[in-house]
């Protein structure tokens, strides 16, 4: 891109003169562009900068329509940010040991300024980063944003969703307190379950034959470094297809030009335009229902940021993390539950730990997984509930309702020895 | 800058006049592979540990006459029950075949606290979800006497140390 400042006038090379130049020579060099105030310059700016060219020069309309995406996806990349920021702290006090670990947790709300703080902030996000990510899910299954050419990323997102589960559930055992080892201890032999290799599997995940100083390390490693690498990877590609698929998904009528759009001129398409090549671009014939991302798209981002952050800081300051007492092996709580999104899976579990724990949700997943390819249709795309997808709506939200159902029963009425029991 | 691709020039990377090239790219290719097949083998030998840190498997409960006929008594932290039945002696794992927690000694053989399993006397399921009976561990004599249990072992069930 050419910039749209010029280069400082070449002085007498002096001393004297580069001395002063100093300053601005500094200056232009990090920043290639001075704060813009035109459309072209924002364009221009936006493509430059290494933060902000993740942004299409112009996105639709229909992208920026809160009604359609409830910003979602943008709410769960936030919530991971807060996730990294909050859990690189708290690795500052935290030992994988199982004779601190749970020491570390007293010491976070006794002694570390803020401790208790951070850990209520970590604890939050990812409850609300693994709901979050699931209505994302919900979203695009009943935009029918899966379509094509979107499939590749509907499978990464269901990838993604199964690294937060795994990154939540890593997590879980952390704190070394009762509900993690016995949450721990029925999660993994959910996992031994699996044919063939599920004995193996467990025992390589647990490090040990039981939940121990292994496991913890273990799961300790795979929160804090692998699992995070991977999420992070994995959004990256999932961001990346977004644009080169053509931006988000919208109904038929959104893409098309509007009634008084004028054509674009193919000299008024600028060299960036030129470079962003998708499906949707076409030189000479940009259909002019679209904005610039600068200021629109930016300005959405950030409302979205402050009002994820607002929420996390105003639940963490009104309610703490739980925390029970430290490890017993001698004492199994009654009834020992896993963390709410797993509880609907431990109530499945409770009827056959075969298809309830590895059965059924495999088979879920894998229908997920094959969702794209089979629903080879193309209509109902970019509206919600289209009355054209009736049929795979119904079949979804009956999937989704189940889920929930499973969920409130194993969360509400199940007591000691898993009997059902009334919460009212 | 130019980033679009050219149109105009086919270009291809085959060139049938340089076989070597082909050769080296097949090479490479299967070296590629067969080392990703032994990365996955090997990162696999490597994370299932060949010595664990936990307390031993195989292990001393002290001399037979510690358990007079008839005691029944559950060792939580080894997670076996000892049996004794006149001069016979066994041990019963006490980790719920179904998701791994303790259960409990109950009147009538075993009770898990987790998701309602029952077991009767010698382990076999008598309700709830667990989908096997507790495994027998063999129990034997040592040298100097001591009752030793090693839980890598396991017997059939009623198969029992007369002592």
């Amino acid at each position: 891109m050419t910039p749209t400042q010029e280069p400082p006038t070449q002085k007498s090379g002096t001393a004297l003169a580069t001395l002063r130049e100093l300053p601005q020579n500094v200056w232009n060099s990090i920043f290639r562009n001075p704060l813009p105030s035109t459309d072209l310059e924002r364009s221009s700016t936006s493509f430059t900068n290494f933060f902000l060219h993740i942004h299409p020069v112009k996105v639709n309309k229909n992208t920026l329509r809160p009604t359609y995406t409830m910003g979602l996806g943008l709410i769960a990349t936030f919530l991971f940010v807060i996730l990294v920021v909050t859990g690189v702290l708290l690795m500052f006090y935290y030992v994988p040991s199982t004779t601190q670990a749970y020491d570390r947790m007293l010491d976070l709300r006794g002694t570390v300024a803020f401790g208790i703080f951070l850990r209520n902030m970590h604890r939050w996000s990812a409850h609300g980063m693994v709901a979050i990510v699931f209505l994302h899910m919900c979203r695009v299954y009943f935009t029918g944003a899966y379509k094509r050419p979107r499939e590749f990323n509907w499978v990464l997102g269901v990838l993604l969703l199964l690294v937060t589960l795994f990154l939540s559930f890593t997590g879980y055992l952390l704190p070394w307190d009762q509900l993690a080892f016995w949450a721990i201890t029925v999660g993994t032999s959910i996992a031994g379950y699996a044919p063939l290799v599920g004995k193996q599997m467990q025992f390589v995940l647990l490090g040990d034959t039981t939940v121990g100083q292994e496991a913890l390390l273990r799961f300790y490693v795979l929160h804090v470094a692998v699992l995070p690498a991977v999420l992070v990877l994995m959004m990256a590609i999932h961001f990346w297809r977004i644009r080169k698929d053509g931006g988000l998904s919208r109904p038929e009528v959104a893409a098309a030009p509007a009634p008084d759009a004028g054509v674009v001129k193919l000299k008024k398409v600028y060299g960036l335009q030129g470079f962003v090549r998708g499906p949707f671009t076409k030189l000479g014939n940009v259909p002019d229902n679209s904005v610039y991302s600068w200021p629109n798209l930016l300005m959405a981002e950030l409302f979205v940021f402050v009002l994820t952050i607002s929420l996390i800081l105003v639940v963490s300051l009104l309610f703490n993390a739980p925390l029970e007492q430290p490890v017993n092996i001698m004492h199994p709580p009654n009834p020992a539950k896993a963390p709410w999104y797993f509880l609907g899976l431990q109530e499945m579990v409770s009827y056959s730990a075969f298809w309830g724990g590895i059965g059924i949700p495999g088979l879920m997943v894998a229908m997920l997984f094959a969702v794209p390819y089979i629903d080879r249709t193309t209509h109902g795309v970019g509206k919600w509930f289209a009355k054209e997808r009736l049929l795979a709506n119904t079949i979804f939200l009956t999937l989704v309702i189940l889920n929930v159902i499973f969920i409130a029963i194993g969360t509400f009425f199940r007591g000691p020895n898993w009997t059902l029991v009334s919460p009212f | 800058m130019k980033v679009a691709p050219q149109r105009d020039r086919q270009v291809t990377s085959e060139d049938s006049q340089m076989p070597r090239r082909r050769v080296l790219a097949w090479l490479s290719g299967f070296g590629l592979f067969a080392s990703g097949l032994l990365a996955v083998l090997s990162d696999w030998l490597f994370f299932k540990p060949r010595v664990t840190y936990g307390p031993s498997a195989r292990f001393a409960i002290g001399k037979p006459d510690d358990f007079p006929p008839g005691t029944r008594i559950a060792r939580d932290v080894e997670r076996v029950c000892i049996v004794r039945e006149g001069n016979k002696m066994a041990a019963i794992s006490t980790t719920c075949t179904h998701l791994g927690c303790i259960v409990a000694i109950s009147d009538t053989g075993f009770a898990c606290p987790c998701h309602g399993s029952h077991y009767d006397q010698d382990g076999n399921v008598t309700g709830g979800p667990a989908p096997k009976p507790l495994p027998w561990f063999q129990v034997t004599l040592a040298p100097n006497g001591d009752v030793v249990i090693d839980k890598n072992a396991s017997v059939d069930p009623g198969t029992y140390l007369t002592v």
